[in-house]
């Protein structure tokens, strides 16, 4: 396993920035429609799920992890804001250029995977399979520590 | 002698990137050269690590500076091939390993090379330019094409496995060994965990009605049906009457009314979740717990039913780091008719 993560760097921030975060983006949420609770109550769900999502995906590193950076486009667009992308080299990999010619030696076993998969995760629709699988397991790792939060969250403050 | 057989460029005149047509030759050549003499007239200075077993290495201070780093594994032999096949007309060649590293140098400098391979390969200044990883790669693997697309074939699965094994790590029932079942493991879990992000925070409103009328609307596109009627159907042959009785009120009520069948359920200490959350969460924990049926309702209250009567639900794994104490007080908490929807572990379950 170590020989595996010297070469990808799926390491996340502790708990306390994600909760951080997720804090933050709830307080935010409050101040922006205070007394408008809409009756279907079903928007608020929504908006705490996004809230949820957009913080992890910040926590998480902003926008150098391209799951996440996938995330906040798309919930900037939802809101018609723009979001500012800093400008990264791209690092170009000769084996991309090979990929085009010989598409039909991919493992299928693992391709209809990798499908599914790049719906699952976002901005997967334009990443190769390897690179696809690395920002799975970091989106996971998120993931499980954003659900850890919101657990803690939720048990102490059903406490009476 | 031996030598000379191993001399002759055989194949590799056209092409530095070249394997020997011949596989299995080099279990042959492996043992020729453990046992052979000294080669006198293409290996300029070998100083075999400690672990190989090289002997009697002829330094010849030659032109000949085939400078070779014999290597644990399999990959020497290759190495040694080829550097012995074309003297003199090599080009440089940087084999970084995963056991050790192999170093050919052009020109004739006695190494002092004793130090561990990985260190050596990066020493020698200036004397070998690394050529891209995939030439390597071709190096290293004994009988396989050296057709750049199968190379870069190569390379992309040896990739993708090595992810694939750091992505067993983290998903639970992370051991099968097929790769089909990995990935579908890896993709329920993704789901999964999506699933509870937004479980959550369902339950993070207050109101009964929003989390109801998420529920149903949940139900709906899921086709999960009810997910009290189909606790109601597995409860079936329960024998537990009080259970029984339970989901039929609970049914009778949901026809009318959403949010009075929450009511009533969290007034029981009881909390409806979708049979895929269900389902999700008792293929994640682990399943030395008590015997789960992935139905809806959950006996949660410790005063309603001090054993389980046949239901469980069990919290998942994010929520057994949170202290099994608190659980403990939620629980009083929920039968007090608290609104959230919460999974907690059953008060009688013992903790491991």
């Amino acid at each position: 396993m170590a020989s595996a993560d010297k070469l990808i760097n799926t390491d996340v921030p502790e708990k306390d920035v994600f909760a951080l975060h997720f804090l933050q983006s709830l307080s935010n949420l409050r101040t922006q429609s205070p007394l408008n609770s809409p009756n279907k109550s079903i928007d608020r769900v929504r908006k705490i799920k996004k809230a949820a999502y957009v913080s992890m995906a910040r926590a998480a590193g902003g926008t150098s992890r391209l799951w996440s950076r996938a995330l906040l486009r798309r919930a900037a667009k939802d809101d018609n804001k723009s979001v500012r992308f800093s400008r990264r080299k791209r690092k170009v990999t000769w084996k991309i250029s090979s990929k085009r010619k010989r598409s039909n030696q991919r493992a299928p076993v693992v391709e209809e995977a990798a499908e599914r998969l790049r719906n699952l995760v976002p901005g997967g629709g334009g990443m190769e399979t390897s690179k696809l699988m690395e920002e799975t397991a970091h989106y996971i790792k998120c993931l499980s520590m954003q659900v850890k939060v919101m657990q803690c969250l939720v048990d102490g403050l059903s406490q009476k | 002698m031996m030598n000379s057989s191993l001399l002759t460029p055989s194949s590799s005149s056209s092409s530095h990137i070249q394997t020997p047509s011949t596989t299995f030759d080099h279990e042959d050549f492996l043992d020729q050269i453990f046992s052979s003499a000294p080669w006198p007239s293409v290996v300029d200075d070998a100083h075999p690590p400690p672990s190989d077993g090289f002997h009697g290495h002829d330094v010849d201070s030659r032109n000949q500076q085939i400078m070779m780093m014999p290597l644990n594994d399999g990959s020497s032999v290759h190495a040694l091939y080829n550097g012995f096949s074309a003297s003199g007309s090599l080009p440089n060649f940087h084999i970084p390993q995963g056991s050790g590293g192999g170093l050919i140098n052009q020109q004739g400098q006695t190494q002092t090379q004793t130090q561990p391979q990985a260190s050596a390969s990066t020493a020698t200044g200036g004397t070998v330019a690394a050529p891209p990883q995939s030439r390597t790669k071709v190096r290293a693997r004994r009988g396989q094409a050296t057709d750049p697309h199968s190379i870069a074939e190569r390379l992309r699965r040896e990739r993708i496995a090595e992810r694939m094994k750091a992505l067993q790590e983290l998903v639970p029932n992370g051991n099968k060994t097929d790769k089909a079942s990995m990935l579908d493991e890896i993709i329920d879990y993704v789901k999964f965990l999506q699933l509870q992000v937004k479980v959550l925070s369902m339950s993070r409103l207050g109101g009964a009605a929003s989390v109801s009328s998420q529920i149903s609307e949940a139900g709906g596109s899921h086709g999960n049906a009810s997910s009290a009627m189909a606790g109601g159907s597995q409860t079936a042959g329960n024998s537990n009457d009080s259970i029984t009785m339970t989901e039929h009120q609970v049914a009778k009520l949901m026809e009318e009314d959403m949010g009075s069948a929450m009511q009533y359920l969290q007034g029981k200490g009881l909390c409806l979740m979708p049979i895929s959350l269900a389902t999700a969460i008792s293929t994640a924990t682990c399943h030395s717990r008590n015997p789960l049926i992935p139905g809806a309702v959950a006996d949660v209250g410790g005063p309603s039913s001090p054993n389980l009567s046949g239901m469980t639900i069990q919290s998942t794994n994010t929520t057994m780091g949170n202290g099994n104490g608190k659980l403990n007080g939620n629980c009083n908490g929920v039968t007090k008719g608290s609104s959230s929807i919460a999974v907690k572990e059953a008060v009688s379950v013992s903790k491991p």
